[in-house]
């Protein structure tokens, strides 16, 4: 899911580090309102950590096995600090184990991150229903998990779609992004689904955890 | 677990002595340089600039092998799709499949970029320990929210890593068998189990920092102290000869048009 460097124009990877520098301004203003907005750093850290690791886990799609990106799920935990978290879990992503790029960074973060501040802005319509609600909780973090990939799998195939191959004409276009996306439902279903059942479990074990802002 | 990307931080090559600062300036420009060329004829120019760099590094190939791997599937899937799916002149076919000439220099194109932005970051990041890496970033003017996090993050890092690979041995001692996708409820589990101790990890580590006094004036949020990091002429002629050739390659790239 990640674009790694050399496959995207300049000009695109530029354009992502200033979405994504508008996006850490955004973020880290909102976190700069709190009370204690380094309270939140130890926590939002270990958490980008925890994440990190919990999409090394490999889910079993027989015959093959995939990992999760869970972006939507960090929305759903981190609120404003998710954007921060993914742009830091991407960096490590691209220095330590050459997944992604640094010239792709920003547009890696963009892509992933923010559809995982619009996870956290629908998950908490959860609260229509009530904080205690097990259904709500669960329909609300499964459309955080589903459309937090779902968003970022289209918008990595329509920029690698439309970018890299120079030769390639229109209607080829359409068809690959259509096929590729159409592809993903799966994943995303998945994704969705783990997520419930892990907002469920957190609900249920640590629900302050699903309070958003951290 | 081991994610040692700054094995070989500590040999003693210009490389390794250079400021981390003005070496983090001097790569990126030359990594920019870099993804911004789309000419063929610069692509020997790049393998030798990169090459010569690793070289001068004294990183053994062996490291640099070892971290193609993974990425190597992206260039794999890439392989697959661009020569039959970009361009209209046939090289050749392969059964109903037709190769086509400009799929293929696209490919060239994408993996001799890839491969040289690579070989950049991997010596940028295998010259230099990365805590001094983060800290020569935060000199240059890096957030502190966004440094903190990144050192704290790197910290446990292991830590949950080493959980996790516990939690995964205790699961199979007691039977638990990843077949299908019913252990979806079991995975979660897991992974929510990881995210509930690193939870209340976190609030007893930020206890005991502010008892250290974290976050008050004259703390973290000073940066580096001054003195940290001193730079020497031949940081800065390193610096300059790197961005003219980074400036070379735009150069040529823009005449080459």
């Amino acid at each position: 899911m990640h674009i790694p460097d050399g496959v995207l124009p300049t000009a695109v990877c530029l354009g992502g580090y200033a979405t994504a520098g508008a996006a850490t301004w955004f973020s880290l203003r909102k976190i700069s309102q709190k009370e204690n907005p380094r309270e939140g750093i130890p926590k939002a850290s270990l958490l980008t950590a925890a994440f990190l690791v919990a999409s090394w886990i490999h889910i079993p799609v027989p015959p093959a096995s995939v990992h999760l990106v869970l972006n939507g799920l960090l929305g759903v935990v981190l609120g404003y600090y998710a954007f921060p978290a993914i742009l830091i879990g991407l960096f490590f992503q691209a220095v330590m184990f050459q997944h992604g790029g640094l010239t792709t960074l920003g547009v890696n973060a963009t892509v992933m991150g923010v559809p995982a501040l619009l996870a956290y802005y629908l998950f908490r319509l959860r609260n229509i229903f009530g904080k205690d609600n097990r259904v709500g909780t669960g329909l609300f973090a499964f459309l955080a998990g589903a459309g937090g990939i779902g968003l970022a799998a289209v918008t990595v195939f329509v920029l690698l779609v439309t970018t890299i191959p120079a030769h390639m004409d229109v209607e080829a276009e359409r068809a690959s992004i259509y096929a590729l996306t159409l592809a993903h439902i799966p994943v995303m279903i998945i994704e969705g689904v783990f997520t419930a059942v892990l907002a469920l479990f957190l609900q249920r074990v640590k629900p302050e955890l699903l309070e958003g802002d951290s | 677990m081991k994610l040692q990307l700054d094995e070989y931080a500590y040999l003693n090559t210009p490389l390794h002595r250079w400021d981390p600062r003005y070496k983090l300036i001097s790569f990126m420009v030359l990594i920019f340089a870099f993804s911004f060329v789309h000419s063929l004829y610069l692509l020997p120019g790049m393998v030798a600039v990169s090459g010569t760099l690793y070289i001068v590094s004294s990183l053994p190939l062996s490291f640099l092998l070892a971290r193609l791997r993974l990425p190597g599937f992206f260039l794999l899937m890439m392989a697959v799709l661009l020569p039959f799916l970009s361009g209209q002149n046939a090289l050749f076919y392969l059964g109903p499949l037709a190769v086509k000439q400009e799929g293929c220099l696209d490919l060239l194109l994408i993996s001799v970029k890839f491969l040289c932005i690579l070989t950049l970051v991997i010596i940028l990041f295998g010259t230099t320990p990365f805590l001094t890496n983060i800290k020569a970033m935060r000199a240059l003017g890096l957030s502190s929210i966004l440094a903190d996090m990144i050192l704290f993050s790197y910290r446990y890092l292991y830590d949950i890593g080493d959980k996790l690979k516990t939690m995964e041995t205790a699961m199979k001692l007691r039977g638990f068998l990843r077949r299908n996708l019913k252990s979806l409820g079991t995975l979660a589990s897991l992974a929510g189990t990881i995210l509930v101790r690193s939870y209340e990890q976190s609030d007893r580590v930020y206890k005991a920092m502010i008892l250290r006094g974290y976050g008050q004036a004259g703390g973290t949020r000073s940066g580096p102290r001054r003195d940290e990091f001193q730079a020497y002429p031949r940081d800065l002629a390193g610096l300059l000869v790197l961005v003219f050739i980074a400036v070379a390659f735009v150069v040529a790239e823009i005449c080459l048009r």
